[in-house]
């Protein structure tokens, strides 16, 4: 009884009430755990943190990155614990916007902010975040967004290929605060008062250190053990790591690091292949990583990958952070007038997913993602989509005589129709194929063969040429 | 454009190569902002101060201060005139400026620094030079920085060219054709798609800068002569267009897979053999018509 007694009354402390009085029990085993009727703010229980979520697939606590369409390429979300690296197009405008949706989701969700960066003061990165989407009235202002940005091309449905309008479309629209991932509105900053009500902690890398400072030579890059012991600061004295027991109210810290690795952080990898501090980002990476582990805590770093002159150093660089994304913009570059490309601002390469507490990883087997950037909305798409939406990119307009007939011989998934197509498609890559090499249509002989098969071939004077194929113009 | 360039504010990187010199253009630009009555510091590594002033009226020169590394780089005569800390103190006394009002630094030339200093030094240093005004720590309005670089391309791979047009506002990359002088410059904005544009100018001789428009294009012929163009849809044995009919008889065709209202229907009469489905058998020489279950021989 007395021990019954006493594990009523500690039901909820971790610790065992097992020793004492244990005699009058029929059995040694106690019952140690949560009683349903009992307390009702002490004992362990399910961890619930604003902003995260359990993945569906193993468990692990999930956070959004502030953007639904990349939530969902990776499998649900950031895991806590982890890097998010992106690399950095070669303008650094979309990944500051990612690096921002990230803090604004911590700020709207209450988690606690760090962030370092060695050009712009946080305070005014922090002033530069978008709004958040968080009310209903403006669904109604983003279902006009959406319709108005339609072509009427779009709005016709497809009649022959129309299970491709069955394709999985990207989830778009904005959901309620309570749910996981929000909507931010790029063209507005977010109020005065959200920031004012969230705690952030900031990093400013000329303010640390002195320039005139002498500094000794060390594996690390001074900047860098600054920031590192700065992380650690934090999240020991706020209780992240657990080591502050009285703290009751868990919370996640987003740390967040602009532009690691360019020179204003003291790192001249982007300067030179073999620098003398060579390994101190990847150095660097290990250790935050370890802190991260450690913590409940959740990180991304924008890279400006594309000045590093050693490429090894990338491929360390990818293999010591968890989920690596890419970020191609095609301002500037031939792509921008790709007519495949015409909708969109740029690529994403997811290039790493992380397995985590698994054998495999959730990658997805859609390769060409692309993003484009409206107002209120970042959408990301597989890149053929767009091209596919038009039927007529399907299905060449000659086939009209075949459909003339209501009554064709050749109906559409008879095998006639399908070895026409075929031998109408290898028929064009070798006109196509032709024209590189001889700049004269071929001659049509009448029987309907192909005299030579289509394909890269090689001159005579042993250069490669490649077919345009269809999607190329014919000069 | 290319007289708008002092306009934003920050680093603005002068490319030159071998072919087309940048120094006359820099020189031009500081001619212009020591008329607009700023302040012009200039940090001379690469030529000598007379040379450097050569062109230049009294009154410019008069306004133009003037830090010369280029006779004493080492400080070996120890005169007590160079300024110490070589040219990466004066960049970093031009930092903590007490006086208000916009200011241009000039350096000539950025590449010798990048030979002399580190570049993450450097670059920390550009950055701290050319941000000063955005943020004023009392509050006081701080007037423009304007840091022109001199820069030759040749001289630098890849590594420290590309940390360096990571870090300025504008890059101004010089060409030409023929005797004419052009300038692309990009324009990178915090927040905004960068703008390449393309200037034609020549520098007077007493540097100011004329803006041209650029030189006559004789039409050049993108393809080979004796071949024309040809069109691959001609020729063809089959019909790559559709006429008008065409397409509305296309359009008024049910395809096989649609569920229209007619098939509907059709499928939902009765037909009138439906009620009564004879099956007929006709036993084929192969088939077996044994009555009997192959299956009762065993004895189970």
């Amino acid at each position: 009884m007395a021990a019954v007694a006493t594990c009523g009354g500690d039901a909820g402390s971790a610790g065992s009430a097992v020793a004492t009085g244990s005699k009058s029990n029929v059995t040694s085993f106690q019952r140690r755990g949560p009683r349903a009727s009992g307390t009702n703010d002490s004992g362990p229980r399910l961890v619930s943190i604003t902003g995260t979520r359990p993945s569906v697939r193993n468990g692990q606590l999930l956070v959004s990155t502030g953007l639904p369409a990349l939530d969902q390429l990776l499998g649900g979300g950031l895991a806590v614990g982890t890097v998010l690296l992106i690399e950095e197009d070669k303008y650094n405008i979309y990944s500051s916007l990612l690096f921002k949706y990230f803090l604004a989701e911590g700020i709207v969700n209450g988690h606690t902010l760090l962030v370092a960066s060695a050009n712009e003061d946080p305070a005014n990165i922090l002033q530069e975040l978008p709004a958040p989407l968080l009310d209903d009235n403006c669904k109604k202002e983003f279902d006009e967004d959406v319709y108005n940005h339609k072509t009427p091309e779009s709005n016709i449905k497809m009649k022959i290929a129309w299970r491709y309008q069955l394709l999985p479309k990207m989830e778009i629209g904005p959901v309620s605060s309570s749910r996981f991932g929000h909507y931010y509105d790029a063209s507005k900053r977010i109020p005065q008062e959200l920031i004012e009500a969230s705690k952030w902690h900031g990093f400013f890398l000329p303010e640390k250190i002195s320039s005139t400072l002498k500094v000794e030579p060390c594996s690390l890059t001074h900047g860098y053990i600054k920031l590192l012991q700065f992380i650690q600061n934090i999240i020991y004295e706020e209780g992240f790591d657990g080591s502050n027991p009285q703290k009751k109210q868990k919370n996640i810290l987003r740390i967040g690091i602009q532009n690691l690795g360019s020179p204003l952080w003291g790192d001249d990898i982007c300067c030179t292949e073999n620098g003398d501090s060579s390994h101190s980002l990847t150095k660097f990476l290990y250790v935050l990583r370890g802190l991260l582990r450690t913590s409940l805590s959740v990180c991304i770093i924008t890279m400006p990958t594309h000045l590093i002159q050693n490429k090894a150093v990338i491929a360390h660089i990818t293999n010591l952070s968890d989920i690596v994304v890419g970020l191609e913009s095609f301002i500037g570059s031939e792509r921008e007038t790709n007519p495949l490309y015409k909708d969109y601002h740029g690529l994403i390469h997811i290039r790493q997913i992380p397995r985590l507490n698994n054998l495999v990883c959730d990658e997805s087997d859609v390769k060409d993602l692309g993003f484009k950037l409206k107002r209120k909305l970042f959408t990301i798409e597989w890149v053929q989509d767009n091209y596919l939406r038009q039927e007529r990119n399907i299905y060449p307009p000659g086939f009209s005589y075949l459909l003339k007939q209501k009554d064709s011989a050749w109906g559409e998934g008879s095998l006639q129709h399908s070895t026409f197509l075929m031998s109408f498609l290898a028929k064009a890559t070798a006109f196509a194929s032709r024209l590189v090499r001889h700049s004269e249509p071929l001659k049509q002989t009448g029987s309907g063969r192909i005299c030579q098969a289509a394909g890269p071939r090689l001159w005579h004077d042993g250069r490669r040429q490649e077919a345009p194929g269809l999607l190329g113009i014919p000069p | 454009m290319l007289d708008s360039l002092l306009a934003l504010g920050g680093l603005v990187l002068l490319r030159d190569s071998v072919e087309w010199e940048g120094r006359s253009l820099l020189k031009a630009l500081v001619k212009k902002s020591a008329l607009c009555g700023e302040q012009v510091h200039i940090l001379g590594c690469e030529v000598s101060e007379e040379e450097f002033r050569e062109g230049f009226d009294s009154d410019i020169n008069n306004r133009l201060v003037y830090h010369d590394f280029f006779r004493d780089p080492l400080n070996w005569s120890k005169t007590g005139e160079a300024l110490p800390g070589g040219p990466l103190g004066a960049l970093r006394a031009m930092c903590n400026r007490t006086d208000l009002g916009p200011v241009t630094i000039a350096l000539d030339s950025l590449s010798w620094l990048l030979l002399h200093l580190p570049c993450t030094t450097l670059c920390q240093t550009l950055h701290t030079v050319s941000h000063q005004d955005s943020c004023p720590g009392d509050g006081s309005p701080v007037g423009k920085v304007h840091v022109l670089g001199l820069l030759h391309e040749e001289l630098h791979g890849p590594g420290p060219m590309g940390a360096l047009s990571s870090l300025a506002q504008t890059e101004v990359t010089l060409g030409g054709i023929m005797g004419q002088a052009s300038a692309r410059i990009l324009c990178r904005r915090p927040r905004q798609r960068p703008t390449d544009q393309t200037q034609w100018f020549s520098i007077l001789p007493d540097f100011s800068l004329d803006l041209q428009e650029g030189p006559s294009i004789e039409s050049q012929p993108h393809s080979d002569p004796h071949i024309p163009p040809v069109d691959p849809t001609a020729h063809l044995t089959f019909n790559l267009h559709l006429s008008k009919k065409e397409r509305e008889a296309r359009d008024n065709l049910t395809l096989p897979f649609q569920f229209s209202s007619e098939k509907q229907e059709a499928l939902l009469r009765p037909r009138p053999s439906q009620a009564t489905s004879h099956i007929f058998y006709e036993p084929d020489a192969y088939d077996d018509l044994d009555q009997e279950d192959p299956d009762d021989d065993l004895d189970i």
